[in-house]
């Protein structure tokens, strides 16, 4: 649906228009779409409408009722279109409980919209109409700049969201509650955090504006569900407990998890469905097993178990518990971790989570997925020996890859069959294995036949050393390779071939050549294990893995992977990945060539998470300690002299990545700059990660880091030092990156600023978040104030590496040029 | 209370005369003794006779004093006593199904004990008569695996369990117990995996559910198609698998554990005094060989899994986090194995010994032949402290343990094999064994030469433990070749090094290796100049050796290539300046200058091997390895099932 015409989500209006408490207000003939002010295009537009929000942002209740009561009517005109001309689409008579209606999104075609509604519309209903009541009270028509701007096309979900949090009017409320509907998904999934946290610590009319729209998502998706879930619940941690169980948070998140809100296409595809009791009741009952962590399973194995001697897991097919097996797994992913740091060294941590993720294996594959993909799948298989625990002191995050299949819908695909790990390797077997059958079915009549798993061609299999292929050019082309009888006796066969001669030189050659050929790898270091894991390139990464993997035949195979993070809060995390991922489509949009790299976060609870990795990179601290070797020096050896082509554009992308680094860490005041924090991808970008320090807090016993941000010699060393070019450029790529990233100032600081409703998370500490982060986008100054500014900052970043004092920039803030 | 009645029974046995008091069920025995039927003048005999604590001495020891004519007298009676044991089993008060337990273990005992001469049909027929013998024997397995299979008391399950064991081993050779037929036919192997892959019965029973596998899949294994073999060959269920491995690696660490206690204890009593091969010697007592053969039924049923099921391997690969790095690696196989050979000279006289060691290698073997093992032992992410027991010996001081590198678990098995090589060099030569150790070696180098695997591994120390292995053959020649044929041995050997000089490239870690492989075989050039000279000589008269002898040789053509072609080199470079002990550094600087100059002949076949076959090489060592398991577990299983008490006990309060 992501694609196709905006559908509109009609439920709440089409309810309260079924409903008694609305009047009809006077039908009044709109004209539709409402076109923006001639001529104006869209860049040019956006940039009126962001520089004047200020004017703007005075709502008036009456445009906001107007649009509310157009938006009634029209669902009214055309449900009575429906329901005369009878233009009903099949989806609606086969659901014909529900209301349908049809209905056209403001600024966009009709569209077709089919819900069944139950219980949602009572509540939307008595919002909206308690909203139009109170809406009636002012009414006037004095403004219909608001109403324009909402029809008009550059109403973006970032307005939306301000708006929604802005403005104190029911009916503006209600009406954007209603427009999430129209805007693409990946859109408004970008704002979750935000609509959530509105949700949960706002009054009632924002609540209920959002609800819809949230509940109408998590039918749709499970995964939209499970994040919902999550963040849910994340996000209420903050209340007192007492208020936290009776709060509507708490309540949309049982209400998801009670997984009454399942898709309703399901219903369609399994009609006769009749003897099954009702879902919500038994949820534990019908589990998935393989998806429940080593405790559990060890339960419900024991009931399961088949007394065959083969049994292979064949999920229950009757409607799969939704999030159940999600949850399970994310459940033991988190033990595991929990498990993990009670143990004392890091070479006992490793085997032990290699060992507990292979027991993860037996379980899998199952209905569950990693909520950091980008696309439908479901996870098959963990490589186990791959896992490696992550450098942290007391905590113990790890790193695992996952092997997934995609799919094109998770909720419709079935989970893939089970391939047994030896698949990948050779059948041996009894001498006389093959003739065993019959003569043991003669035998004893009472054997139960053993289900074959073995015959679906498409599976391949490896045999022994024997038959081992190896994809690596054959060196001796003389070797005995390909043959296959082989008896010790006929090793030196002097009377049959012409001997063949080899040179001794040739062989010590091929040596070292072909270990030079090798990437410079990193060293085992048993302090330190995942440097060597995430040193090696991904995409060989991924062949090797493939190459061990039992389902690595499959088209559909792909190799994920994900930090699992027990103990620690990653909401800043997220709150962080939405600031970068603005800033970079400010960037963008700008066409400011600077490079960030947002990395996805996933908040299970106020302790627990999981991040996606960044690919190909390894920290600054373990490039230096693995290479002994300055940042420049690395830069050499890894990408030629000072003139080649690759050392040039590494130099490129570390000059781009830093001015952009440099921006963020001083908009959000990222603290604890370490070189552990810091990473060195592949092509020289460097890539800043744990923001566990931003805006208000910062790390006390460190005293304070008073520079804008991180800018060592090192750094610049790379960039070619202080009167270089590259340096120069980098300047000024933050100067460009500032100036964008000021004219959106406003979509940045929203995200921020929601967020801070009911939140206790440090970053919000005291009283003036807000307002410092609006003032380090200095607003006010001419362009080339901005770039003294950014000399200054600099000027200043570097010499806090020798003087460990900062100034100029007090001065600048304190107005005093 | 239980103790009075089995003095009673002991007092009666050992003193008719003195007219003891006899326990009810004593005397019920003595009427199944009679050739009437007891049920004729007390209709409710057998049900009362199940309530009675069973006196398994004295039935036992009673039927063991009649010979085979005064038993065949009293046949039906027994035949009755059999079948009312059998109808017992699915009773559902817990006593009577103990008695009739236990009361079925004293009449296979009793009977067999009886007969050793007498063939299986007649105990058969003694037992349950040949009419009824198969419905009895059906009833009797599904009885069992119900039992097996209930939710029921553990205590219950082991007694069936043991009565199984007993079952089992109570002929020497098991391939001769007929009764065995019926176990065959009627299966109870569900039952088995079922308890395996259920975590709390696998910890009470798992060790028995085991042993009795092993016992199982080896009976007639060669003669006749074995359902048991046919089924563990395709298990593929996981937990079942891994329930299995657990069991073993539990029973082996613990060995290991005891092993170890055992060497401390030892050491902290003598101190250093000790540090020679006397103190192993002091290990190996008598209490010592209990342990040992207890490890031999699970080495066996280790190697029965590994050898028969493609899917173990893939199981022996996943650890399990239940077991604690103090244990290495949760594969049990590749390491625990190092006891039973790093530790233990096998003295001649030690059969047992020579035994697990043999047994040990071929698991090794059967490991490194298979790839999935071998791409586990690789693995350079899995990485283990394996701690092997290393023999105090005279020119070395025992390792520190503490500091031991965290490595590739084939490192171990290198190590394992290294230390093979250095400590078994003895006038009793356990030649079998170095040959199953020489080709361990060898399908490792051959895996890692396919795979392109460059294993971090001081290959030196393989190197230089090969040629002193060559030197001992050679210092021996007479004494070993009176028994043995040393020369597939020194070929091996041989061809080991021409697997790194021609192959080297694809396996060995750095270059440096190669020029370190060249330095060792120059070094060492006098045992190689002897060997040849030794070959040589036997291949050119027309001795019983020549042919084995000329093949060496001709192995040997690339070592001596090497040292004639490096030999010069280094005096001149010595002469030239005016040097006269090289050091290693310059002596590896004349290698690397003085490669291009060298051709080397391309050998045939190198990198095959021929692989491990049980039915056509091993069967006798095989059917000797059984019977020994057998009684030893017919001896333990005594001790075992009289030691009822606890579960009487337990069924006692419930009722």
């Amino acid at each position: 649906m992501k694609f196709s015409p905006v559908l509109l989500e009609a439920r709440s209006l089409a309810v309260a228009m079924g409903d008694t408490v609305v009047e009809p207000a006077p039908l009044k003939p709109t004209s539709e779409p409402t076109p923006g002010p001639a001529g104006n295009n869209g860049g040019s537009l956006l940039s009126v409408i962001t520089e004047g929000v200020g004017e703007l942002s005075v709502i008036d209740p009456e445009v906001a009722q107007k649009a509310c009561q157009e938006v009634l009517e029209k669902v009214k005109l055309l449900h009575g279109g429906v329901a005369i001309s009878g233009r009903g689409s099949p989806l609606e008579l086969v659901n014909g409980d529900g209301v349908d209606s049809e209905i056209r999104c403001l600024d966009d075609p009709p569209a077709q919209i089919r819900e069944e509604e139950d219980e949602m519309g009572a509540t939307v209903a008595s919002s909206t109409a308690k909203g139009a009541r109170r809406q009636r009270q002012n009414n006037s028509a004095k403004q219909s700049w608001l109403l324009r701007l909402f029809e008009s096309k550059l109403f973006d979900i970032s307005m939306a969201i301000s708006y929604l949090y802005n403005s104190k009017e029911p009916g503006v409320q209600a009406y954007i509650g209603n427009r999430l509907f129209c805007f693409r998904d990946e859109d408004v999934d970008f704002y979750l955090p935000q609509l959530l946290n509105m949700y949960i610590h706002m009054d009632e009319d924002v609540g209920d504006a959002i609800k819809p729209y949230i509940v109408h998502r998590c039918r749709q998706s499970i995964n939209f569900s499970l994040q919902c879930a999550l963040l849910l619940g994340a996000y209420s941690s903050d209340m007192h407990i007492s208020t936290q169980r009776h709060s509507r948070g708490t309540k949309l998140r049982k209400l998801i998890l009670s997984d009454e809100l399942k898709p309703a296409h399901r219903k369609r595809e399994l009609p006769s469905l009749s003897p099954a009791p009702d879902t919500g009741l038994s949820p534990s009952k019908r589990t998935h097993q393989r998806s429940k962590s080593d405790a559990t399973a060890s339960i419900s194995l024991s009931s399961n178990l088949k007394r065959t001697a083969s049994n292979p897991k064949v999920e229950n097919e009757d409607e799969p518990i939704r999030l159940a097996p999600e949850r399970e797994f994310i459940k033991s992913l988190m033990a595991i971790g929990k498990r993990l740091a009670t143990l004392p060294t890091k070479e006992q941590k490793t085997q032990r989570l290699i060992s507990e993720l292979s027991l993860l294996n037996h379980k899998l594959p199952a209905r569950v997925w990693l909520p950091t993909a980008g696309f439908d799948h479901h996870v098959v298989r963990v490589p186990h020996t791959q896992a490696v625990v992550l450098n942290s002191k007391d905590k113990a995050p790890y790193l695992i890859y996952v092997e997934v299949l995609e799919c094109e819908n998770f909720d419709t695909t079935s989970v893939p069959a089970r391939i047994p790990e030896n698949r990948i390797r050779s059948t041996r077997s009894v001498e006389n294995l093959p003739e065993c059958g019959i003569t043991h079915e003669q035998r004893a009549g009472s054997f139960s036949t053993v289900p074959n798993y073995d015959n679906d061609d498409e599976a391949w299999s490896v045999d022994d050393i024997g038959e081992l292929q190896v994809e690596l050019p054959e060196v001796h082309t003389n070797s005995c390779d390909n043959i296959s009888q082989f008896s010790v006796d006929s090793i030196t066969s002097q009377e049959s071939k012409e001997p063949v001669f080899i040179a001794a030189g040739d062989i010590r050659r091929r040596l070292s050549e072909q270990l030079a050929h090798t990437p410079t790898a990193f060293k085992r270091d048993p302090e330190d294990p995942s440097a060597v894991a995430l040193k090696e390139p991904w995409q060989e990464k991924v062949r090797r893995i493939r190459e061990g993997s039992p389902y690595g035949h499959l088209p559909n195979w792909r190799l994920l992977s994900v930090i699992v993070k027990c103990g620690d809060d990653l909401r800043q995390e997220l709150l962080a990945f939405q600031v970068l991922k603005q800033l970079q489509s400010i960037w963008e949009q700008e066409r400011v060539p600077l490079w960030i790299k947002p990395y996805k976060i996933l908040v299970i609870s106020a302790d627990s998470g999981m991040i996606e990795p960044v690919v190909n990179a390894v920290s600054i601290h373990q490039v230096k300690k693995q290479s002994q070797l300055s940042l420049l020096d690395y830069f050499l050896q890894e990408h030629g002299s000072y003139t080649t082509e690759a050392f040039l554009s590494a130099q490129r992308n570390f000059v781009q990545s830093c001015a952009g680094y440099c921006l963020v860490c001083y908009l959000l005041q990222v603290k604890d700059r370490h070189n552990g924090n810091i990473l060195l991808d592949a092509e020289g970008h460097i890539i800043h990660i744990d923001f566990g320090f931003i805006l208000s807090s910062s790390p006390r016993n460190l005293g304070f880091e008073t520079s804008a941000f991180k800018l060592t010699t090192e750094f610049v060393d790379v960039m070619g030092g202080l009167d270089g070019d590259m340096f120069n450029y980098y300047k000024m790529l933050m100067l460009q990156g500032l100036i964008a990233a000021r004219k959106h100032m406003d979509k940045v600081v929203q995200i921020v600023e929601i967020m801070q409703q009911g939140s206790q998370l440090p970053c919000f500490h005291g009283s003036s978040t807000i307002r410092n982060l609006k003032e380090r986008f200095h607003m006010s100054m001419t362009e080339e104030q901005l770039q003294l500014l950014v000399e200054q900052m600099v000027d200043g970043s570097m010499r806090s590496i020798t003087t460990k004092l900062y100034d100029g920039f007090q001065y600048l803030t304190n107005g005093i040029m | 209370m239980a103790q009075v009645e089995k003095r009673g029974g002991l007092l009666r046995k050992s003193s008719a005369s003195k007219k003891p008091l006899k326990e009810k069920v004593v005397l019920m025995y003595d009427e199944i003794f009679m050739t009437e039927d007891p049920s004729k003048c007390s209709p409710r005999f057998w049900e009362e006779l199940f309530l009675m604590k069973v006196n398994l001495e004295y039935l036992e020891g009673k039927l063991e004093s009649l010979d085979g004519e005064e038993l065949m007298k009293i046949k039906d009676n027994i035949n009755c006593l059999f079948q009312h044991c059998i109808q017992a089993l699915g009773e559902d008060h817990p006593i009577r199904v103990v008695n009739a337990l236990q009361t079925l273990c004293a009449l296979i005992r009793g009977v067999h004990q009886k007969n050793k001469s007498t063939s299986g049909f007649d105990i058969i027929n003694m037992l349950m008569g040949f009419d009824k013998a198969e419905l009895c024997m059906k009833n009797l397995m599904e009885s069992l695996d119900s039992l097996l299979c209930a939710e029921g008391s553990e205590s219950l399950k082991s007694l069936c369990l043991k009565l199984l064991l007993c079952l089992v081993t109570v002929t020497d050779n098991i391939s001769q117990n007929t009764i065995l037929e019926y176990v065959m036919i009627n299966s109870i192997f569900e039952a088995i995996l079922q308890i395996l892959s259920h975590p709390p019965s696998r910890r009470e029973h798992g060790y028995d559910a085991v042993v009795l596998l092993a016992l199982l899949v080896n009976y007639r294994k060669y003669e006749s198609v074995n359902p048991y073999i046919v089924k563990l060959s395709i298990v593929d269920d996981e937990a079942t698998l891994n329930g299995m491995g657990l069991v073993i690696a539990q029973a082996l660490s613990e060995y290991n554990r005891q092993y170890k206690d055992k060497e401390e204890e030892h050491q902290s009593g003598f101190f250093s005094a000790l540090t020679n091969m006397v103190g192993s010697m002091f290990i190996a007592d008598a209490h010592e060989k209990i342990s040992v053969q207890t490890n031999e039924a699970i080495l066996l049923a280790l190697y029965e899994a590994v050898h028969l099921n493609r899917n173990f391997i893939t199981v022996l690969a996943q650890s399990h986090p239940e077991m604690g790095l103090v244990t290495t690696p949760v594969s049990p196989a590749p390491t625990t194995p190092a006891t039973p050979l790093g530790t233990t000279p096998p003295s001649s006289d030690d059969e047992h010994r020579l035994h697990s060691g043999k047994l040990c290698l071929i698991i090794l073997t059967c490991i490194a032949e298979d790839q999935y093992a071998n791409a586990f032992l690789h693995d350079d992410n899995m990485n283990f402290r394996v701690n092997l027991h290393r023999m105090p010996m005279r020119h070395r001081k025992k390792a520190a343990d503490k500091n031991l590198p965290c490595r590739p678990l084939v490192c171990a098995v290198l190590d394992l094999m290294v230390e093979f090589i250095v400590t078994h060099m003895m006038k009793e030569f356990p030649m079998d064994l170095y040959v199953r150790c020489i080709q361990v070696v060898h399908k490792l180098l051959c895996y890692q030469k396919k795979c392109r695997v460059r294993l971090h591994y001081t290959w030196r120390e393989l190197w230089s433990a090969l040629i002193n292995l060559l030197k001992f053959l050679m210092s021996n020649e007479t004494v070993l070749l009176a028994k043995h044929n040393i020369f597939t041995l020194a070929l091996m050997i041989v061809n080991l090094f021409n697997m790194f000089i021609t192959y080297g490239d694809t396996f060995l870690p750095t270059p440096s290796s190669y020029d370190e492989l060249y330095y060792e075989i120059i070094r060492m050039h006098q045992s190689f100049d002897n060997l040849y000279s030794m070959v040589l000589r036997l291949s050119t008269n027309a001795g019983q050796w020549k042919e084995a002898a000329s093949k060496v040789t001709h192995a040997l053509v690339n070592i001596r290539a090497i040292i004639n072609h490096f030999n010069p080199k280094i005096e001149s470079y010595a002469a030239v300046n005016h040097i006269s002990q090289l050091s290693e550094e310059q002596v590896l600087e004349v290698v690397r200058a003085n490669y291009d100059t060298l051709t080397l002949k391309l050998q045939d076949g190198l990198d095959q091997y021929e692989r491990y076959s049980e039915q056509h090489k091993e069967a006798a060592f095989f059917k000797e390895l059984v019977r020994s398991i057998s009684t030893n577990v017919r001896r333990n299983l005594a001790f075992h099932t009289l030691s009822q008490e606890v579960l009487l006990k337990e069924f006692s309060t419930i009722s």
